[in-house]
């Protein structure tokens, strides 16, 4: 029966995705599931890179806040066009990839982390110093665009469908890309990227390809980000912002697409609900962490995974396969 | 001459790990290079797979250049590395770790996985298992499958006997002899039965130099006189 269940699930993912975000709404405002699924966005693309790819990024906010502060000046200075503000905010973020992938992609461990903090600093006092003349600097600026056809984006409703399809279509391409041989080689650079190279493989055009991937993603999400609060400031760009990311890959499990959507969605219900309850509600967060660390490593999504598989595993198959015994 | 080293010298840091190195693999031949713990069989290999630059001193491969190029390209001519520690990608299933080097070789999936069943004949049972919860025994298999894959011309196989039990031990050569015929070997193995087995040609390595070159099957097959150099 379970089986049965899960494999009709399966078949039909998007569409319960789908339905579960329409019944999110109603719950719990319009205005927070629109916020909910845009911060998804953003996992989803973070993820491609310390999920699938087994880098951590401390300074993801850089990217977001690329497609966001772009999304706003052209808003602002070239045109009141949503779209080509959107498609300007999403070649920003492809274009930032390109200009620092090659030197953030060749790093590992720490020093991928690190020198992401870096950039993301460098850009924040960029936004809030060198270029406050145009940004607005602390104050922030405001974006508002003229109606295209239905697209009246100061309408919460069409924010919220367009978001919404946004969502689906994000999904679906990572769930595309990550099912593919694309997503092999990541998950075997995660593992050994030498062995990766053994086979025949230029890892670097590969792992540019996930970052500039991720960071056009990013910039996508920070450009939804503006046209449901129609305005920027620098806390769209702020460093310490990136452990959010961090915190909802670890909580939903990284390197799975439901993960992501699980780890955006209950990050967003703790930080929006607890603080009504806890006052320090960080410290909270801090106890989450330290569970995740220590208990559950592979995140909630990834215990689902384990249970699913442990039931659908027949009764008496072992877990190592020994006609070839070691 | 399919492999052609030529005095080569390999650091690790400041230390010298490959002293003026000179070997060779004629087309369809097996040569075994054989040697103690931290002899430099192993780094050799590495080296020629370009995973180590040497500071001088040239490789060639079929006749051309491939001193210093990166691991991609020298795979790309033809050379596929059986890693030792049986490396498979743990968290891949099998079916998407034969999948890397069907694509990379060109080859359609189906087809690499009935290549890879040449060796591996129980294969199809665990396609859609993880790697990392195979045996040691069919991870090797698995290994030495996938480099077959795509029709490589030189095998670099490192102990590929290690840490196994006699019966996996046995699948694993009788793998090898399937390929013998069809594909050039250089095989680091410390098992001096299997060096005698398989051998045309041994190299005995020590401390970093080539101590001795054995050509004469005699010699090949003495399993006491091999053991001589180590």
């Amino acid at each position: 029966m379970l089986n049965a269940t899960l494999r009709i699930l399966r078949k039909f993912d998007l569409l319960v995705i789908a339905v579960l975000f329409l019944l999110l709404a109603p719950i719990i405002s319009m205005d927070r599931s629109i916020d909910f699924m845009i911060f998804c966005i953003f996992v989803l693309a973070y993820d491609l890179l310390y999920g699938y790819m087994g880098r951590l990024s401390f300074g993801h906010m850089l990217y977001l806040g690329v497609g966001a502060y772009a999304f706003a000046l052209s808003g602002e200075y070239l045109s009141g066009n949503a779209f080509l503000a959107l498609l300007i905010a999403v070649s920003s973020g492809a274009a930032i990839g390109l200009i620092l992938g090659p030197v953030v992609v060749r790093t590992t461990g720490a020093c991928f982390a690190l020198i992401n903090l870096a950039l993301n600093q460098l850009g924040f006092f960029l936004i809030l110093v060198a270029f406050s003349h145009w940004t607005g600097g602390e104050d922030g600026m405001s974006a508002s665009f003229k109606k295209i056809w239905i697209f009246n984006f100061s309408n919460r409703t069409i924010v919220f469908c367009f978001t919404f399809v946004c969502l689906l279509l994000v999904i679906f391409l990572v769930r595309r890309l990550t099912n593919s041989l694309f997503g092999i080689l990541l998950r075997g650079i995660k593992e050994n990227e030498t062995r990766v190279k053994f086979l025949g493989y230029d890892t670097f055009a590969i792992k540019m390809a996930a970052f500039i991937l991720s960071t056009t993603l990013s910039a996508f999400a920070g450009a939804l980000f503006i046209i449901n609060y129609s305005y920027v400031t620098t806390s769209f760009i702020d460093p310490l912002r990136s452990v959010e990311v961090i915190f909802a890959s670890l909580i939903g499990g990284a390197g799975s697409v439901y993960g992501a959507l699980v780890g955006g969605v209950s990050y967003k219900l703790i930080s929006n609900y607890l603080p009504n309850y806890i006052q320090r509600w960080e410290m909270f967060l801090g106890v989450i962490l330290l569970l995740l660390v220590f208990k559950f490593r592979s995140g909630v999504w990834g215990y689902v995974v384990d249970f699913i598989n442990r039931y659908e595993r027949p009764a008496g198959e072992s877990k190592s396969h020994s006609e070839v015994s070691r | 001459m399919l492999l052609s080293v030529d005095r080569i010298n390999v650091f690790y840091g400041s230390a010298r790990v490959l002293s003026e190195i000179s070997l060779h693999a004629r087309h369809g031949e097996v040569v075994s290079i054989v040697g103690r713990n931290g002899a430099g069989k192993s780094t050799m290999l590495k080296t020629i797979a370009g995973f180590l630059r040497p500071l001088s001193g040239g490789i060639k491969f079929d006749g051309e250049e491939i001193s210093g190029r990166p691991p991609d390209q020298v795979a790309r001519l033809g050379v596929r590395y059986v890693f030792q520690d049986k490396r498979v990608f743990t968290k891949l299933t099998v079916r998407e770790n034969i999948e890397l080097a069907a694509y990379a070789a060109k080859v359609r999936l189906i087809d690499a996985i009935d290549l890879v069943a040449q060796v591996y004949p129980n294969i199809s049972m665990f396609l859609a298992s993880k790697a990392g919860g195979l045996s040691g025994g069919q991870r090797q298999l698995l290994l030495i499958g996938r480099a077959i894959v795509g029709s490589p011309r030189l095998l670099l196989v490192d102990e590929p006997t290690e840490g196994l039990a006699a019966g996996a031990i046995e699948e694993v050569l009788k793998a090898l002899e399937l390929l013998r015929d069809e594909v050039s070997m250089v095989i680091v193995e410390q098992n001096l039965s299997v060096v005698s087995r398989f051998a045309d040609r041994v190299y005995c390595m020590k401390e970093g130099h080539i101590a001795a070159e054995l050509s004469d099957p005699a010699d090949v097959q003495n399993q006491a006189y091999l053991e001589t150099y180590l």
